[in-house]
């Protein structure tokens, strides 16, 4: 019985002087969403049109990154996220083309189609694993693309995809501003809107991370079976992974739709958006919230210096650089640091006492 | 006495070989029930069975009085079977509590997360595991694993909990703290259901013996009847003494 109440004890003890790391980053993140476009502009005046732009699309592949990374976390790699991106873009072009609402009902229903979407598909395929799972979910979005390739003009514009207005058109007031400021009140305003749903996408992973979910994903991730046998319903788990993994991409598809300015069948359903779902929470570090961030901000930032640096052929540097860092931490950037951390916090600490644990049947 | 399992005329048959052929037992409240029979026996097919890994090719699996051939892992998990794998299989990016919360967490649908808790400290401290909670369950020895693997499927609240060789791997000393264990556990009102090599154990462990061979039931009756059994002799036991 004493026993008993010193583990509570203990346990109290660790509950109270534990820092909610999650919270304190989302805290932060949102603090640097909202001063960047004016630390920006303070800095390098004209020129944070650019890097706007530049940070726009940072938070654009962070959104992608941990959204693939949820589903990730059940075991479960996709290569579905191009669907689910053109679902929500053309969802909200079709709306503009085929109904008179607001432009901005466009984003959640873009949201609301890529989870209708997920349901679909992940009813047909989270019962595969592996690399079956992975092939089926591939040909989601060349189905979709397809489709769009192939409805009438009229209605979904073929091959020529379809216009989308934009969502903010800052008008230039001669005497109280310059012209660029006019490129720089657009940018910011997507830059806020990219991180409203990055905030939201973060405050969906961290909730799941905090409830049992995570033990539930966890648990699947490394043996199905058992996990099975512990009470847990993989069927139903994998099901709302793909669900909260579907919902903010296709939100993502939406207001990109409206800031690029169109929807095209190839540009859409692009291979490169599922490569880079999976390529970077890979690069940064796997089943957690901060991975795939600093995956998406690294390649982001590695990726620019590149192609300022060599303007013809960066992506090969790019290619190189992401061959190196999957050789040479093949737990991400995140896995690395917690294993430098871990390193200088008990440096006497030696390896595990058992050896030879693979020769057990 | 109320019967916790009972299989009808099980049978599973993977391609031409029929691994249980026609096998029907029952288990009842508070005992302690053995399933013996040479390598290919059939035994652990009996477990998945029983578990809901596979499913039966012929044949009802009852579980406290209710049919649950067609029902999930999970549903069978819930409804208060536990069970602990013959290969042990820790979830590795756990620490040894997190892997015990698992099973009291989704053991018992809607329990609240404090509850949960305490149940898998409960767990924890019935398999004397409390003083290693925050190690990383690949770092454990065979023995703290198999009491690892005791604990998780004991915090799911099992009524019943089938173990699958727990004592396989273990030094003499190491088993007689397993029998100890498992012998706590029923006395904490768990009926029993075990697939075991080492007949001493099986000796001073089980109250019924269940002996298979090549899929099919052999015999049934106590250690010292079943041990006496001209054919579970040649069976099983014979063999062992030739070995």
């Amino acid at each position: 019985m004493s026993a008993d109440a010193r583990v509570r004890r203990v346990a109290g003890t660790a509950a109270a002087t534990r820092v909610p790391w999650d919270l304190v980053g989302l805290v932060v993140l949102a603090i640097a969403v909202a001063f960047m476009p004016d630390l920006l502009k303070a800095f390098f005046g004209r020129a944070s049109v650019s890097y706007l732009s530049i940070a726009t699309n940072a938070l654009s592949l962070s959104i992608l990154a941990l959204s693939w990374d949820i589903l990730a976390r059940t075991g479960q790699l996709s290569l579905a996220h191009a669907a689910f991106y053109g679902a929500g873009a053309y969802t909200t072009a079709l709306l503009v083309k085929h109904a008179s609402l607001p432009l901005w009902v466009g984003i959640p229903l873009g949201g609301v189609a890529a989870v209708i979407f997920a349901l679909l598909l992940g009813a047909v395929t989270l019962r595969l694993r592996g690399i079956y799972f992975a092939i089926a979910t591939l040909s989601a979005a060349e189905v979709l693309k397809a489709v769009v390739h192939h409805l009438p003009t009229p209605i979904a514009g073929g091959n020529a995809g379809l216009n989308v207005p934009a969502l903010f058109r800052p008008e230039f007031i001669a005497g109280q501003m310059e012209r660029w400021e006019v490129a720089f009140l657009r940018n910011e305003a997507y830059f806020y809107v990219y991180g409203v749903v990055l905030l939201a996408t973060v405050l969906a992973s961290i909730l799941v991370q905090r409830s049992r979910f995570k033990h539930a994903f966890t648990a699947i991730r490394t043996n199905e079976e058992v996990a099975g046998v512990m009470g847990i319903r993989p069927a139903r788990a994998k099901l709302l992974a793909f669900v909260l993994s579907a919902v903010f991409v296709g939100m993502l598809g939406a207001v990109e739709a409206h800031r690029v300015g169109s929807v095209l069948p190839e540009q859409s359903f692009s291979v490169a958006t599922t490569v880079l779902a999976l390529v970077t929470p890979i690069f940064g570090g796997l089943y957690t919230t901060l991975g795939p961030i600093v995956g998406a901000l690294g390649l982001s930032s590695v990726q620019e210096t590149l192609r300022r640096t060599f303007s013809d052929g960066y992506l090969i540097g790019y290619g190189v650089v992401l061959v190196l860092s999957i050789l040479f931490m093949p737990r991400g950037v995140v896995g690395l640091m917690n294993g430098l951390m871990r390193r200088r916090a008990k440096p006497a600490a030696g390896a595990p006492e058992r050896t030879g644990e693979e020769d057990r049947p | 006495m109320s019967v916790v399992i009972r299989a009808t005329a099980l049978a599973k048959h993977f391609g031409g070989l029929a691994a249980v052929d026609d096998v029907s037992f029952e288990v009842e409240a508070g005992e302690i029930f053995a399933i013996i029979g040479p390598n290919g026996a059939g035994k652990t097919t009996i477990l998945n069975l029983v578990s809901g890994l596979l499913t039966p090719t012929a044949g009802r699996v009852e579980l406290l009085g209710r049919d649950v051939t067609a029902a999930s892992p999970a549903q069978r998990c819930h409804a208060g079977l536990g069970r602990a794998f013959q290969v042990v299989q820790p979830f590795p990016e756990m620490t040894l509590r997190e892997n015990v919360l698992v099973g009291a967490l989704f053991g018992t649908p809607g329990l609240s997360r404090a509850d949960a808790e305490h149940r898998a400290d409960e767990a924890l401290e019935v398999t004397g595991l409390t003083a290693l909670s925050a190690v990383d369950a690949e770092d454990l020895t065979l023995m703290q694993e198999k009491r690892l693997e005791i604990a998780r499927a004991l915090a799911t609240k099992p009524s019943v909990l089938l173990l699958d060789e727990v004592m396989a791997g273990l030094r003499p000393a190491e088993a007689r703290d397993a029998i100890g264990l498992v012998k706590a556990v029923r006395d904490q009102g768990v009926t029993i259901v075990f697939i075991e090599h080492v007949m001493p154990v099986v000796r001073d462990l089980a109250d019924r013996v269940l002996v298979m061979d090549h899929g099919k039931v052999l015999t049934e009756g106590r250690y010292a009847e079943v041990t006496q059994d001209a054919r579970v002799i040649e069976a099983y036991l014979g063999k062992e003494d030739a070995a």
